[in-house]
């Protein structure tokens, strides 16, 4: 196998609740003493390799959102490593993360600059994302005036244009009216194939086995089963159809 | 850790500036003389200083400073006020703004990948544009009432440094503003008391020690003096010794507590906005 392009190593996440505003301000200045904790993530490990596609498949509240958050970088574990190697782009909360004033180009440029790029390259890959997006003039202007669904595009056009190391994907995805999202799924097919690591996150099992060889089912915040799609898909069924049955 | 700070404002220059342009389109669009609410809220304030003082008052028409040489320096109320006043509402905006700021841009650290630290830097360099251009029409004032000296330099001493300095005191309190609002709403509460606590409508060497000292303790009142060692007292930045000393390990205190107050609440921030 090639190597690892997201490493995973005992990572834990812990979610303090705090009883009121009044424990969070004692929080501030003392550790809190057996607060309420909700362990979204236990002991997570894996490894991902560059070129893979993964599933990701477990119930609300499981750990998924967590997981891809820390992938991402915008939240961090409290214990273990994780290591990302590479330009992660992220179709999750497309509208999310624009800055309102700036216009369409400028927020292409902010992006391009959080995800480390360079001047020239975002020049080169500037026009493209314009044209993918369907903003025409609209560009120029600033974000603020774009409806609900131009910002999802230009979101989804800057991050599936930026040629990204890893794609993390949630199928839940809302891009707009029905022919931007046949072009946006060609997209995501056209990225896959070109050999873009491909994390997914979805409650459709056909739809990861369509796409993803290898899943990995959360439960609770532990790994309950690593491996073949299949496999997966048939341990996380199992359980959901006992559960069923237990509420029976 | 000690960097992470400096590594997240590396190589995002050009976007800072961008993003702090964008503040203040934000703050002042919509609004018909637009940026010109900058000059008119702090102009009525000092006007309104003025007229309770100089007017309502009586007494207050003519300021005597004691600078530690034989003659108390004289001045007139309106202009020692204003030069002291300028640096204030630098520093007002900057406490109350730097504190809310994670909070009200938080949209950059739930959602996306963000240099966190940049947010603070890009809106108080916002409000140093506003600063700047309250101090040209400061300056014009100066030079008409005063006329211009080589000390007027000494502004861009003063001004960088209390640039840094509230900008590192808003690594504490903007992270622990987004994780309690109380501490929010505590330093909201706080600041209209610690302006009549600071020497902008008195002169705070005017007094007895041991209490002369303590007033040297509030940083404010280092800026408020420096800019009159600017443009009314001209002496240098290093004629009060034991002023600009304090101020310094203050400084470096603030500094040191923001770092560590950064980097202790920076990863628990996405899970608290």
């Amino acid at each position: 196998m090639s190597e690892a392009i997201i490493t995973f190593k005992n990572v834990s996440k812990t979610y303090i609740l705090y009883k009121n505003d009044q424990a969070r301000f004692k929080a501030l200045f003392f550790k809190p003493r057996n607060p309420k904790t909700n362990k979204a993530l236990n002991d997570v490990s894996f490894e991902i390799y560059r070129g893979e596609s993964v599933g990701i498949v477990g119930d609300n509240g499981a750990g998924k959102s967590t997981l891809l958050k820390m992938i991402t970088g915008v939240a961090f574990p409290d214990e273990g490593e994780i290591i990302v190697n590479g330009k992660v782009a992220a179709l999750l909360e497309l509208t999310a993360g624009f800055s309102m004033e700036m216009t369409g180009r400028e927020n292409i440029y902010l992006k391009g600059y959080i995800l480390g790029l360079e001047d020239a390259y975002i020049k080169q890959i500037e026009e493209r994302i314009i044209e993918f997006a369907e903003l025409g003039d609209y560009i120029d202007q600033p974000v603020r005036t774009y409806s609900s669904g131009m910002k999802m595009r230009l979101g989804f056009a800057i991050n599936v244009n930026i040629e990204p190391d890893v794609l993390v994907v949630d199928e839940a995805l809302s891009v707009g009216d029905a022919s931007f999202k046949r072009k946006c799924k060609d997209k995501i097919k056209e990225i896959i194939s070109a050999g873009t690591t491909v994390l997914y996150v979805s409650h459709n099992a056909e739809s990861v086995r369509e796409i993803c060889p290898r899943s990995i089912y959360l439960r609770k915040g532990t790994v309950i089963f690593d491996g073949n799609t299949d496999e997966t898909l048939k341990v996380y069924q199992d359980y959901k159809a006992a559960q069923k049955n237990k509420k029976k | 850790m000690i960097t992470s700070i400096f590594k997240e404002h590396k190589g995002f220059g050009k976007q800072i500036f961008l993003l702090a342009k964008n503040e203040l389109i934000k703050t002042y669009k919509g609004a018909v003389i637009g940026p010109g609410w900058a000059v008119v809220k702090p102009a009525f304030t000092v006007f309104v200083y003025w007229f309770a003082f100089s007017v309502g008052i009586k007494t207050m028409k003519t300021m005597h400073v004691n600078l530690g040489s034989h003659d108390p320096f004289s001045i007139d109320f309106f202009t020692f006020m204003f030069i002291g006043i300028i640096p204030w509402f630098f520093i007002q905006d900057s406490i109350i703004q730097g504190a809310k700021t994670l909070r009200t841009n938080r949209q950059f650290i739930t959602k996306v990948k963000f240099p966190v630290s940049t947010i603070l830097t890009y809106t108080a360099i916002s409000r140093l544009y506003v600063h700047i251009m309250l101090m040209v029409l400061m300056y014009a004032y100066v030079i008409f009432a005063i006329g211009p000296s080589w000390y007027n330099l000494q502004f861009f001493f003063y001004c960088p440094l209390m640039f840094m300095f509230f900008l590192a005191l808003s690594w504490s309190t903007a992270p622990m503003s987004a994780f309690s609002k109380d501490f929010e709403s505590l330093i909201v509460s706080i600041m209209s008391g610690i302006f009549w606590l600071s020497g902008i409508m008195y002169d705070s060497y005017s007094f007895q020690e041991p209490l002369k000292f303590i007033m040297l303790l509030n940083p404010i009142n280092f800026f408020a003096n420096g800019y009159r060692n600017c443009f009314l007292y001209h002496r240098p930045f290093f004629y009060y010794k034991t002023e600009l000393a304090v101020f310094l390990a203050e400084f470096i205190f603030v500094f040191a507590l923001g770092i560590f107050n950064y980097n202790r609440l920076r990863k628990k921030l996405p899970d608290v906005l």
